[in-house]
């Protein structure tokens, strides 16, 4: 086989770093330039699987600074297990930076920041842009068990204030971390990422704080840049992010589906429709 | 140097590589991140004569080996994507190929006029095999008769190249296929999706908003292989074959089989950089060959019934 001959804009980066956070939970580092340049808090990339078996998957961008870039993952299913077992030195194929990223062109005085279990890796670039841009950040961290409150360390090194919550109340409050978000002084902005029943939480929570949330969303992807409209969600045919779609002959027309790879991930709470 | 390429009933190909409708987009979402060079043309999403929203969440469902989907045609519909989408895709460097999907007859022919009346659209598609709809969507395709009375309404439209996209989910698609080329199709894509269901045990619920959905993907290719071959024993017209198309390997079982083009559509989605790295394979392939065109292997598949047939009586 020749060598590859045509000139592709898949990112191709080299893992430089890796590292076990807790069981299954896996911390890449890859050496990453362009990509790091190109990235805002909250965005994405679709990372390649190496063995080309398996369909690209989501991974939000965890840290981007100088050269690196790195990725946190749960080991969930076939494609997790496939990534978490690339050593140091081998390529990695990443589509991205990908999505819209959170909004944070006003910068709130005190911001919270929710994040649960997995959700926690698409919120450290939001949560070093706030801390810089001089708000008093409110990490809301929640998990299963303590071990899996993985790297709160690092968004206290941040510079944010950690609150954590456990399901099993082995580390921090015991219960859902949502619980926290009513008891706390209100912010005057919420970010929030993590599993869809904690999300429909905060929004509810948010709108009865009359706090601004923006929510970033998980669905199942197929191409992750916008080309198959597999991942939407229910959204006010009003949002600036509504997708440019006519009134449709089916009911509800003052909803239209936007796309969460593409339109999203983040959304305003309060436009969503779900 | 060997040439890739082909011919799909007029519509002329640099590469023998199709992106699949529906799993491309306009291709300006892939645009940034990959060479479309090797992509022959690009089949753009499905489009109906109104708007449709498309269909519940969830909308796909990962399966072994392949996905199910349901996205339930989400589309502008013809004026809006005439007027607003089009537009946007002038001055491609690949050919376009516009795709319509209807409810009735008349659908098909209005949606297949405006689309080959704009510049943009070098081919249409006729989907009369879309399985994601709940009701008629898939009908024409089932029926010899019915299909062939959509080509032939949609033939008196346009002189454009027509391609009809077939339906696995039939008893004998050879014979529909018989039907499609009488009643003056250019070329078959064949096929679409497999209809499949899935259900979550936790909650007893199907996964698909749609209950059912179409299976796409590896797991399909060996029932797309088959109809292949079966087609293009039974027509003259060019074939583009698709199902569960990976690698060159994949796609060269599809040209033995009789295909004069292969359409990738979810490979694409575990790496877009597929259309290359297939038609990069085939080059090769050829050029070990010492065979001169992709066009000289198509439907070459020795299949070698005599011999098969003596073994008959053995089976047992
Ligand atoms: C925009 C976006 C960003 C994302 N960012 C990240 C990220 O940074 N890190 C990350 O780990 N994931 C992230 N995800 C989720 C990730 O894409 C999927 O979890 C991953 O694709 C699973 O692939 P898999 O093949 O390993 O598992 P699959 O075979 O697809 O299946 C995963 C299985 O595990 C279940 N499951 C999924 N997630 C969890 C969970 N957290 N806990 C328990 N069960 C679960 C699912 O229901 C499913 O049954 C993101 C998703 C999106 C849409
Ligand atoms: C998410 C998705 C959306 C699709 N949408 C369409 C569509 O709008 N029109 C159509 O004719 N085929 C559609 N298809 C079918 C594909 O074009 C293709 O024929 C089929 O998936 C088989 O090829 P594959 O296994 O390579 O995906 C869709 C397939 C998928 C997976
Ligand atoms: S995953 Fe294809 S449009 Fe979002």
């Amino acid at each position: 086989m020749p060598a590859i001959e045509y000139d592709s804009r898949v990112h191709v980066t080299r893992v430089a770093d890796r590292r076990e956070l807790a069981p299954g939970v896996i911390l890449l580092g890859l050496e990453a330039p362009e990509l790091v340049r190109a990235t805002r808090p909250g965005q994405f990339v679709m990372a390649i699987p190496p063995a080309g078996e398996s369909a690209a998957t989501a991974l939000g961008i965890y840290e981007a600074e100088g050269t690196r870039a790195s990725l946190l993952f749960f080991i969930t299913g076939k494609r997790t297990h496939e990534l978490a077992e690339l050593r140091v030195g081998e390529p990695l194929g990443l589509i991205g930076p990908l999505g819209n990223g959170f909004d944070l062109s006003s910068v709130p005085q005190r911001a919270a920041i929710v994040a649960g279990g997995v959700g926690i890796a698409s919120v450290l670039l939001a949560a070093q842009a706030l801390v810089r841009s001089g708000a008093s950040v409110e990490l809301l961290y929640g998990a299963r068990t303590s071990e899996l409150l993985v790297d709160a360390e690092r968004f206290g090194e941040a510079g944010c204030e950690l609150v954590l919550a456990t399901d099993d109340g082995s580390r921090g409050r015991h219960g859902f971390v949502t619980e926290l978000l009513g008891e706390r002084p209100a912010p005057d902005l919420i970010l929030a990422c993590g599993p869809t029943p904690m999300l429909r939480a905060v929004g509810a929570i948010a709108a009865e704080l009359g706090v601004p949330a923006q929510l970033s969303l998980e669905e199942t992807f197929a191409c992750g840049v916008g080309g198959c409209w597999g991942c939407v969600v229910p959204l006010a045919r009003s949002s600036a992010q509504a997708p440019s779609f006519p009134p449709a002959s089916r009911g509800g027309s003052d909803v239209v589906f936007a796309r969460v790879c593409k339109e999203g991930p983040v959304f305003r709470s309060d436009e969503l429709q779900w | 140097m060997v040439s890739l390429e082909t011919d799909i009933g007029g519509l002329r190909l640099s590469h023998p590589t199709l992106m699949g409708s529906g799993c491309y987009g306009s291709g300006d979402e892939f645009a940034p991140f990959v060479d479309q060079t090797a992509i022959g043309a690009i089949v753009l999403k499905s489009v109906t004569r109104l708007p449709r929203l498309g269909n519940p969440t969830p909308r796909l469902v990962r399966t072994p080996a392949g996905m199910l989907n349901a996205i339930g045609l989400q589309n502008p519909g013809i004026d809006w994507y005439v007027e607003r989408e089009l537009p946007k895709y002038a001055g491609r460097a690949c050919p376009l190929v516009g795709s319509v999907a209807g409810f009735s007859v008349d659908d098909y022919a209005y949606v297949c006029e405006r689309l080959a009346a704009d510049d943009a659209i070098a081919a249409v598609e006729l989907n009369i095999s879309c399985p994601n709809v709940a009701s008629e969507g898939e009908t024409f395709a089932c029926d010899p008769a019915l299909a062939a009375k959509v080509v032939k309404t949609a033939r008196t439209t346009t002189d454009k190249p027509l391609i009809v996209k077939l339906s696995p989910n039939v008893t004998d698609i050879a014979a529909v296929a018989v039907e499609v080329e009488s009643a003056g199709a250019d070329a078959l894509a064949v096929i679409n999706t497999v209809r499949g269901m899935g259900i979550d045990v936790e909650t007893w619920r199907p996964r698909l908003g749609n209950v059912t959905g179409g299976l796409s993907g590896p797991a399909i290719r060996p029932i797309a292989v088959l109809a292949v071959y079966e087609v293009a024993r039974a027509v003259t017209i060019p074939i583009v074959g698709q199902g569960g198309i990976e690698t060159v390997t994949d796609a060269l079982e599809f040209f033995l089989a009789g295909a004069a083009a292969v359409a990738i559509g979810t490979a694409n989605f575990t790496d877009p950089r597929t259309p290359e790295r297939i038609a990069n394979g085939l080059r090769d392939y050829l050029q070990q060959r010492g065979i001169a065109s992709i066009r000289e292997i198509v439907g070459k598949a020795n299949v070698g019934l005599a011999d098969a047939h003596e073994y008959e009586g053995d089976e047992g």
